[in-house]
């Protein structure tokens, strides 16, 4: 690599990022919506199927929120992400911790995805597909737009100086 | 080029077939017997056969095939065209599949495979026998010069080539053992509880017991040794140039490449009954596409001898060594817990069974699978591990089916390495290679399982760090 091509590289890169706080208001909502259908659930086996007790409904849904909570911190926790030199790097999973290395050489291409419920928190999901055989497995969620288009474009480039070709 | 005329009547006779069937059935549906109504049917059948026939002659009149300076250009349908041009050096694999009468009429099938899918991508259906190897030929040397090689094919020198004695071998082996195992358990601890059930006399049955479980054992070697024989007969594998060809089958004759440049990882497959023989299976995996055809998993050699498949394995993908360092021993006890606690969830499993149903006293003699946690530690244990050489990565695991991977350092497409909760405890990770094979979902990854955690972290950062390296030399 020549001193102007090295300088080029450095600037795409990033230091090791956590990903968007905002991100807990999502899997909330989520979390929120599978608690809600689990208490609802628990509610109708009390009235109609078997005579548990009416407070056990709303104490399993009680249970299940703290638990869901914790496990959303942790995992917001846990998540870091990093634009090298030659890869992308990523870190998470809080019972399974998982760390990926994604060369650039093998990036097919990469997408930013930006849902409902991400576009009214101003949050968007980086995708970046190889020709392995798991396929879509590397994305980073809870991204600001901007970052996600600075990282998109990071990537691409150096996507595209990387050479080597995919390897099929 | 045309197809050969021959295919009419074959392809109609293959319609007549089907149509008589449906014919039958419709007969047997609207009138409750085939006797009556006949005359009708048959001027049905006479008249479907004719049509069909018409039919194939449209479709063969239309059928259109031509090689031109880059391109296979097809040209088929009677009603609605498709014009399809595959360029040369797209294509993977030629294969050609002939069955018995087939065979008869000397006509065959010449099938064009391509990345990106385990569909065909062009069949002709069909061309004389003399043709379809001709095409075969022309089409791989088209693709060498499309692919920028200029010298000559030398002629095929042939690698393998297995005997009856290794279609034997290959019956005995590929028997499901974990099948005859289900059936042994279940012959010796259903089959007293059923004979108990039975009024007396059928209690012989008991004391037969054991041999039915033996007549069983025949009966799965039989039936594994016949389709061995009809998949596998007088296999053939030879090297041509870049590729490697490979023949086999009975009836049907199969035979395509394996285009060396575009292997993913070689693995070398054995069960326990293989190892105890000293045999292996050779599996080659090219991008998108498992030699031999559609999404499964076919072998470059289906069995051999372990020191010629480690030979073979070793010309294509030449790795310094096969010997693999084993997981920590701490991964062993990991091992020994998880199946005392899959032991005593059984129990537990059984004493609940008892409790509801009363028909199982004997509860704890669940326990006895406790005898086995010890053994089943360490044969997981002992058929794990990882290595690396300057050029490849070679990891292996399972014991019903070790599978020893070997991957080269520049086909790698991401590595992972994962530590779920409890691995944590033991500090131990596992590291998982992915690379652009076709057989994700089989477990075709190479996955070093239960390995020290600080030499998960280097070998991840280790691997990513030689994809680089590697592809800055080549």
């Amino acid at each position: 690599m020549t001193p102007a091509e090295s300088a080029a590289t450095d600037s795409h890169t990033t230091d090791r990022r956590r990903i968007s706080p905002r991100i807990r208001v999502i899997w909330g909502l989520r979390l929120l919506v599978g608690v809600g259908a689990v208490a609802a659930a628990a509610s109708f086996v009390a009235t109609r199927v078997a005579p548990i007790p009416s407070w056990a409904g709303p104490a399993l849904a009680a249970v299940l929120a703290l638990v869901g909570l914790a496990w959303i911190e942790a995992r917001y926790r846990v998540w870091r992400y990093e634009v090298r030199a030659d890869a992308l790097y990523l870190e998470r999973g809080v019972l399974r911790h998982v760390r990926t290395i994604a060369p650039f050489v093998r990036i097919q291409h990469v997408d930013t995805q930006r849902g409902p419920l991400e576009r009214w928190l101003g949050l968007s999901t980086l995708v970046v597909y190889t020709a392995g055989s798991r396929g879509a497995d590397v994305s980073i969620p809870g991204l600001q737009p901007s970052v996600a288009r600075d990282l998109q474009t990071r990537v691409k480039e150096l996507a595209i100086e990387a050479e080597g070709g995919d390897a099929v | 080029m045309k197809l050969d005329p021959r295919s009419i009547p074959y392809r109609a006779a293959q319609t007549a077939v089907q149509l008589g069937g449906v014919v039958i059935f419709a007969g047997v549906l609207s009138t409750g017997d085939v006797g009556t109504g006949l005359p009708g049917l048959l001027a049905l059948f006479v008249l479907g056969v004719l049509a069909s026939t018409a039919w194939q002659w449209l479709y063969h009149q239309r059928f259109d095939y031509e090689l031109t300076a880059d391109t296979v250009d097809i040209r088929s349908g009677v009603l609605s065209r498709r014009d399809r041009e595959i360029p040369y050096r797209r294509i993977h694999n030629v294969d050609v599949a002939q069955n018995a009468v087939q065979r008869l009429l000397g006509i065959a099938e010449v099938r064009l495979e391509t990345a990106g899918g385990s569909e065909t991508e062009a069949s002709l259906q069909y061309v004389s026998r003399t043709t379809a190897d001709w095409l075969q030929e022309e089409l791989s040397e088209r693709k060498r010069v499309a692919g920028g090689e200029t010298e000559p094919t030398a002629p095929g020198e042939e690698l393998f080539r297995m005997g009856t004695r290794e279609l034997v071998v290959l019956g005995i082996v590929s028997a499901d053992l974990r099948l005859l195992a289900i059936v042994g358990v279940l012959a010796s601890g259903v089959a007293p509880a059923v004979v108990e059930a039975l009024p007396p006399g059928i209690e012989l049955l008991l004391a037969l017991g054991p041999s039915i479980a033996l007549l069983a054992l025949l009966g799965f070697w039989l039936v594994s040794g016949v389709r061995a024989l009809f998949r596998y007969y007088d296999f053939r594998l030879t090297r041509q140039g870049d590729e490697l060809r490979y023949e086999r089958g009975l009836l049907q004759r199969y035979n395509g490449t394996i285009p060396l440049e575009k292997v993913q990882s070689v693995s070398i497959r054995e069960n326990p009954l293989a190892r105890r023989l000293g045999y292996s299976t050779l599996v080659i995996e090219t991008a998108g596409y498992a030699a031999g055809g559609g999404a499964t998993v076919q072998s470059a050699v289906p069995i051999g001898r372990r020191e010629r498949v480690v030979e073979l394995a070793t010309s294509v993908a030449p790795v310094s060594t096969l010997e693999v360092e084993r997981p920590p021993r701490r991964a062993r006890t990991r091992y020994a817990v998880r199946y005392a606690l899959a032991a005593f969830a059984l129990t537990g499993l059984a004493w609940g069974v008892d409790a509801v149903t009363a028909s199982f006293p004997q509860w704890y003699a669940v326990l006895a699978l406790l005898l086995a946690v010890p053994p089943a530690a360490h044969l997981t244990w002992r058929h794990r591990g990882f290595c690396e050489d300057e050029d490849f990565v070679v990891t292996r695991a399972g014991f019903w089916q070790r599978r020893t991977a070997i991957v080269p350092y520049d086909r790698v497409q991401t590595v992972v390495s994962t530590q779920t909760v409890f691995q944590r405890r033991r500090n131990l990770a596992s590291v998982i290679v992915d690379t652009a094979g076709g057989s994700g979902l089989i477990g075709g990854d190479a996955v070093a399982v239960d390995i020290d955690a600080g030499v998960a972290e280097r070998l991840r950062e280790d691997v990513a760090a030689r994809l680089q390296r590697a592809l800055a030399a080549g």
